[in-house]
């Protein structure tokens, strides 16, 4: 940093730390959608390293998580003897088990029976079961815009030393690296999760390691579309307004933040989320809103070209 | 035997021939009723628009009549074609219009639906009088049969620049479009006007990416320009998440949407609380108008129909086809490049139902006739007062 303290600079609040804070504004709006983004990208990733599937329903199983959510928010739970906070908790909890019903659900019904299938016919599959997802959640809530209600969160929002930053922000941030520590330290320390590592690394050796692939895929669809639901949640509940095309543009942006990170690789799921998110604020924020995506793609195209396996690597012994 | 046949089908045909030509001869002679096209769509989608078009020229058609018609006596009759709102069937009825021999047509309501049966209007050289095509090419073209009662799009950016610079009185501009179509030619419409007045600055000037959800980035930087009003031109969806994140980022800036801002949906994804204060320019709705003929006309409609016209766009089609009736009398003509010339060059002022009815000489209706709409603590919306 060229310019020395930042503190004592801003608080004289010349041209120079007016700038600086509206960086740092930008990097915080960035980190918090880059922060959906990798919740939504760690189902991708999970799936395509235990089953080599691009799983293109997985930003359906992210809109519905919102649509869940809406319906339960705009439901009597609200409002009762439970205060705001649990009864979120609660929600973003019913949500996701909910969702991750769907993808268990969805597994058995469009992927199970194409195991053994080209992969083409999978991505094909995947293809159809989010056309379908999208169709449904347009007939079952309409096709309108839908709205979260006003009082679901405060506009709470706190002015720190010329930076804006509200009470959503710090959830989605505080709910998000919560739910990605907690997967990390679930895959890397516990049992199910070597389980689900050795999966990854080959089906049929984990199977005669007496691990049961079926089980375990199964949990891979719970877990993801679990996360994902989450997302909707927060997404929702953030930016106030869903519509059933969601899924598609964020399941586009979350796929890419998990090749840019390395596909199959968890970490890497969770830098490129948040690398995708600043880069997209930065964009926007510095050259053009109108330009923001084609920012964002042009670095996927670079990245592709120069460092095909993300900037992590797509991990060739454990792809979990 | 099979002589015979072809010779009745030869007499039939020439039957009809002859009956067919005599019936249009009289038709359009001294004494029949003048008829007028109206080409609405009835059915389909936008079917509500198209019923409230025909109760509006209905309305007016039995007034020219109560008071004598047109041309010394002769009544107005409407006849209604219906285009369901699509360009295809827009087409036929065009040509089912020609084939009537109408003296003028009303219509059509969609710009892309106007578009196909003004093309064959002109090439048969027929007036019709659209009334709810906004679309700035409409009148591109250099059409010489082709007017229009409604406003075109790009006028609400010449009331947006007078009603900063005159009702609100502030200084530094803010400019957002959404880069489709409508909204961007609204935009620079908009930049355009403020630019000749000379009064008002425009402090940012930037676009948004229509089905985004964040627009943090772009707004800290309009912020940063320290604007007095915020004109965004694009649609509900994005306005009313603009409005909430521009709040959440302390911008106190009013904020002021364009005609396609204006649904409930806006209010219902701003929340009330938010969205309260926010403007938005459009055309006045039917209720909204204070002229004279408004006012005995919607007591009119109301007393047939029992509510008023829900959209601002019916009361246009009466309009039409009081220019009509006026370019007829004033004329002595059923002749549709004498009424054409006349309405272009020589109508001014007539008193319509939306105000005073003139054209300029590519046929777009003259003034700028808006409202601006503000939204109370209620989350509806109600003419402004400063």
């Amino acid at each position: 940093m060229p310019h020395g303290g930042l503190w004592p600079c801003r608080l004289r609040q010349s041209p120079h730390a007016e700038s600086m804070a509206l960086f740092i504004e930008q990097l915080v709006n960035g980190l918090t959608v880059g922060a959906v983004y990798a919740l939504v990208a760690l189902g991708y990733t999970m799936v395509y390293g235990v089953m080599r599937l691009i799983n293109f329903a997985h930003g359906d199983f992210f809109m519905i998580g919102s649509y869940l959510g809406f319906t339960l928010v705009s439901s009597a739970l609200v409002g009762g003897a439970i205060p705001l906070w649990a009864a979120l908790i609660l929600i973003t909890a019913l949500s996701m088990v909910g969702v991750a019903i769907l993808g268990v659900v969805v597994e058995r019904a469009a992927y199970r029976p194409l195991r053994r299938a080209s992969r083409l016919t999978a991505v094909v599959s995947a293809i159809g079961v989010s056309i379908f997802l999208q169709n449904a959640v347009m007939l079952i809530w309409g096709p309108r815009y839908r709205a979260y209600p006003s009082w679901a969160v405060p506009d709470v929002s706190w002015q720190v030393g010329g930076i804006y930053i509200n009470l959503m922000q710090i959830l989605i941030l505080a709910v998000s690296f919560g739910l990605m520590v907690s997967l990390y330290v679930f895959v890397q320390r516990t049992t199910v999760g070597a389980a689900i590592r050795a999966t990854a690394i080959d089906h049929d050796t984990a199977r005669l390691m007496g691990i049961d692939v079926d089980q375990i895929i199964r949990l891979i669809f719970l877990i993801g579309p679990a996360l994902g639901a989450a997302a909707g949640v927060l997404l929702g509940l953030y930016y106030r307004q869903i519509h059933f095309t969601v899924g598609w543009t964020y399941g586009l942006k979350a796929f890419t933040a998990a090749i840019m990170g390395g596909i199959g690789n968890i970490p890497g799921a969770m830098v490129g989320g948040l690398l995708l998110g600043i880069l997209e604020m930065l964009g926007a924020g510095y050259i053009s809103s109108a330009w923001k995506d084609v920012f964002v793609f042009l670095i996927l195209i670079l990245l592709l070209m120069f460092r095909p396996t993300g900037i992590l690597g797509e991990r060739i012994a454990e792809k979990v | 035997m099979r002589g015979c046949r072809s010779c009745l089908v030869l007499i039939a045909l020439s039957l009809t021939l002859v009956l067919g030509f005599g019936a249009s001869v009289f038709g359009a002679g001294e004494t029949g009723p003048v008829r007028i096209g109206l080409q609405a769509p009835v059915t389909g989608q936008w079917a509500y628009e198209g019923e409230m078009a025909r109760n509006c020229v209905e309305i007016i058609a039995d007034e020219i009549n109560g008071k004598g018609g047109v041309l010394g006596g002769r009544k107005i009759e409407i006849v209604v074609g219906d285009d369901q709102c699509s360009p295809k069937q827009s087409a036929l009825v065009a040509q089912r219009m020609i084939s009537d021999k109408v003296v003028a047509v009303i219509g059509t309501y969609g710009s892309s639906v106007t578009e196909p049966a003004a093309t064959i209007y002109e090439r048969e050289g027929l007036l019709n009088i659209a009334y709810g095509s906004t679309a700035v090419q409409l009148t591109e073209h250099g059409w010489k049969y082709f007017f229009r009662t409604c406003f075109r799009d790009d006028r609400q950016g010449a009331f947006f620049a007078e009603f900063v610079n005159e009702t609100l009185k502030v200084k530094k501009v803010a400019i957002l479009h959404d880069n489709t179509t409508f909204g961007k030619g609204l935009a620079e419409a908009a930049r355009a006007s403020l630019e000749e007045a000379k009064k008002a600055e425009i402090v940012f000037y930037d676009v948004v990416t229509p089905g985004e959800r964040d627009f943090t980035p772009i707004l800290t930087r309009m912020h940063k320009a320290d604007p007095d009003v915020l004109y965004f031109t694009g649609y509900y969806p994005e306005a009313g998440l603009i409005i909430r994140q521009m709040r959440g980022l302390g911008s106190k800036a009013v904020f002021v949407g364009g005609n396609a801002a204006i649904n409930d949906e806006f209010v219902e994804i701003a929340g009330k609380d938010i969205a309260k204060g926010a403007l938005m320019t459009q055309e006045p709705m039917p209720t909204d108008l204070k002229y004279a003929e408004s006012k005995a006309f919607l007591d009119e409609y109301i007393r047939r129909h029992g509510v008023p016209p829900s959209s601002p766009w019916p009361v246009y089609a009466a309009d039409a086809l009081k220019a009509i009736a006026a370019a007829i009398d004033e004329t002595g003509s059923t002749d549709s490049a004498v009424l054409a010339d006349y309405i272009r060059n020589e109508m001014e002022g007539l008193p319509g139902v939306t105000g005073p009815i003139g054209f300029d000489e590519i046929g777009d209706r003259a003034g700028a006739i808006y409202l601006a709409y503000e939204v109370t603590e209620d989350g509806k919306f109600q003419p402004y007062q400063p």
